[in-house]
């Protein structure tokens, strides 16, 4: 299948096109940021930062990946919604994603002006698509390898971890469909550390042209990450330079979308790959042109 | 007669889509399409364009430089002329120029009276011919120009634009032509055919442009009778 257009809000964005997607929890306790933006305004501070910095979309998220101290529905909310609703406020324009994994909290949030829901659990919550198609909004279909949210993957196996996740995400998407979602509006994520261990995470990277091969456009969440970490033997604040190599090769083989924590790096790799796809032209070139 | 001339120089980053969002790129290339709508706007009954090649010769008047050479994925011209002539055609379109044209060429090593004798020609092209002289300067002038510093480049180029600026150009006739070699200061020949232009005249003169922000000389300067 041949990519086509992203919808994204009233945005429509073509295939060569590659989009930061800049990380903003509100949470306190998240891996990489430590709650650097637990406060409100610290948090709309860094979206000011982000979209200055070339953001297209900020995924907002009250929940952390790992295990942790509890957070229901009503304090996933209590974080995001008033959030959400100041972002849009604020940037009528910009791409909003949200990261839930919980259709109650998505309907919620959409209502406040998301256009996007980004379901890093697989599919966890079979309603979350109807949420999506009821809303009008985008949906991310991702693989998690079958755990529940917020679980660390123990010992997991694969015949072959890229059929996996090619059946579990395509067929994420087929659902997503026929839920009535728009599907220009659909993006897949092979989930890289979800429900994987480090070669899981870098085999789908290696063989991230077979997701791109399915004509959906496809998101890759990379940044800091413990595959990272690992590869390298980088402790967490020394993954920024491996985050990027991977960066680069993901948006080689196709990836449109590239959620990250620094945005500045993240949009300056893309666009450097974009230059020598031939996708974007130099920003200024006079040297042996004089 | 030739009755308007520009003298302009020929840098493929005249050209944004080569050069991009460059300010300096962009100063030069304000001041040579200025001076070319200025060309054009006198209405001359024919341009003709003259610059240096590796030989003399005239090209088809819809010949273009081929700026995919320099890399850029576009599409390549019908007829490709050489980069002197063919870049100023190109500037030309861009300032609306639609009517006759003529591109000539000019050999480096051409001797001072061949030079004067194809300002004859030009001339006799029509009752009213503007000329667009593409002599680019020294790329010599700073430390990080092309050539490297030449402390003799600085002095050479002042030398063109003071005879340029005076309306003085039989003083281009002094310009040494291995000196100008030396210098990698390609357009010898072309100001000797602007010297011929206006051969017993000191025409009116407005330079616009002399600066060398790459460390290549660029003089823009639009000159009449």
């Amino acid at each position: 299948m041949t990519p086509g257009v992203l919808r994204l809000g009233r945005h429509a964005f073509g295939p060569t096109e590659r989009l930061v997607m800049a990380i903003v929890n509100r949470t306190p306790d998240s891996f990489y940021d430590r709650g650097a933006t637990w406060q409100e305004d610290a948090a709309l501070q860094r979206v000011h930062e982000v979209v200055a910095a070339g953001a297209q979309i900020v995924d907002i998220g009250g929940v952390p990946a790992a295990p942790g101290s509890t957070v229901d529905v009503e304090e996933e909310l209590r974080r995001t919604l008033p959030f959400v609703a100041a972002v849009r406020a604020a940037y009528p324009d910009v791409v909003i994603s949200v990261d839930t994994w919980r259709h109650e909290v998505a309907r919620e949030l959409c209502a406040a002006g998301a256009d996007l829901i980004n379901d890093s659990w697989g599919g966890w919550d079979p309603q979350l698509a109807t949420v999506a198609a009821q809303a009008g909004v985008a949906l991310v279909c991702s693989h998690a390898g079958g755990l529940a949210p917020r679980t660390r993957p123990y010992r997991v196996t694969y015949d072959d971890v890229m059929a996996d996740v090619l059946r579990h995400t395509l067929t994420l998407a087929e659902r997503a469909v026929v839920a009535g979602v728009d599907p220009a509006r659909i993006i897949i994520d092979p989930a890289h550390d979800f429900g994987k261990n480090t070669r899981h995470s870098l085999e789908v990277t290696r063989r991230l042209d077979e997701m791109v091969a399915t004509g959906w456009p496809v998101l890759v969440s990379l940044s800091n990450k413990d595959f990272v970490g690992e590869t390298l033997d980088a402790p967490l604040e020394e993954r920024l330079v491996g985050t990027l190599a991977a960066t680069s090769v993901a948006a080689w083989l196709g990836a449109r979308i590239f959620r990250a924590h620094n945005v500045t790096q993240t949009r300056h790799t893309l666009d450097m790959v974009s230059a020598i796809r031939g996708d974007l032209q130099p920003v200024r070139s006079v040297r042996g042109l004089a | 007669m030739i009755t308007h001339a520009v003298l302009c120089p020929s840098a493929p980053l005249l050209l944004p889509e080569l050069a991009g969002a460059d300010r300096d790129a962009a100063a030069v290339r304000e001041a040579t399409e200025t001076a070319l709508r200025w060309l054009v706007d006198a209405r001359p009954d024919l341009v003709a364009v003259v610059g240096v090649a590796d030989r003399t010769a005239s090209w088809p008047a819809h010949a273009r430089a081929d700026i995919t050479r320099y890399g850029l994925a576009a599409p390549s011209p019908a007829a490709t002329a050489p980069p002197t002539v063919g870049l100023a055609a190109l500037l030309l379109d861009r300032v609306g120029s639609q009517g006759r044209l003529a591109l000539q060429t000019v050999r480096h090593d051409a001797v001072r009276e061949q030079c004067l004798a194809l300002a004859a020609d030009l001339a006799a092209l029509a009752d009213r011919v503007g000329l667009v002289v593409v002599a680019d300067g020294s790329a010599r002038r700073t430390l990080k120009a092309p050539g490297y510093l030449d402390p003799r480049a600085e002095p050479y180029d002042a030398a063109v634009e003071a005879a340029v600026r005076a309306g003085q150009l039989d003083d281009l006739a002094r310009l040494d032509p291995a000196l100008a070699e030396e210098l990698m200061a390609p357009g010898w020949a072309a100001l000797q055919v602007l010297a011929g232009a206006f051969a017993g005249v000191r025409p009116q003169s407005t330079v616009r442009y002399a600066e060398a922000p790459f460390g290549v000389g660029y003089l823009v300067a639009t000159l009449h009778r």
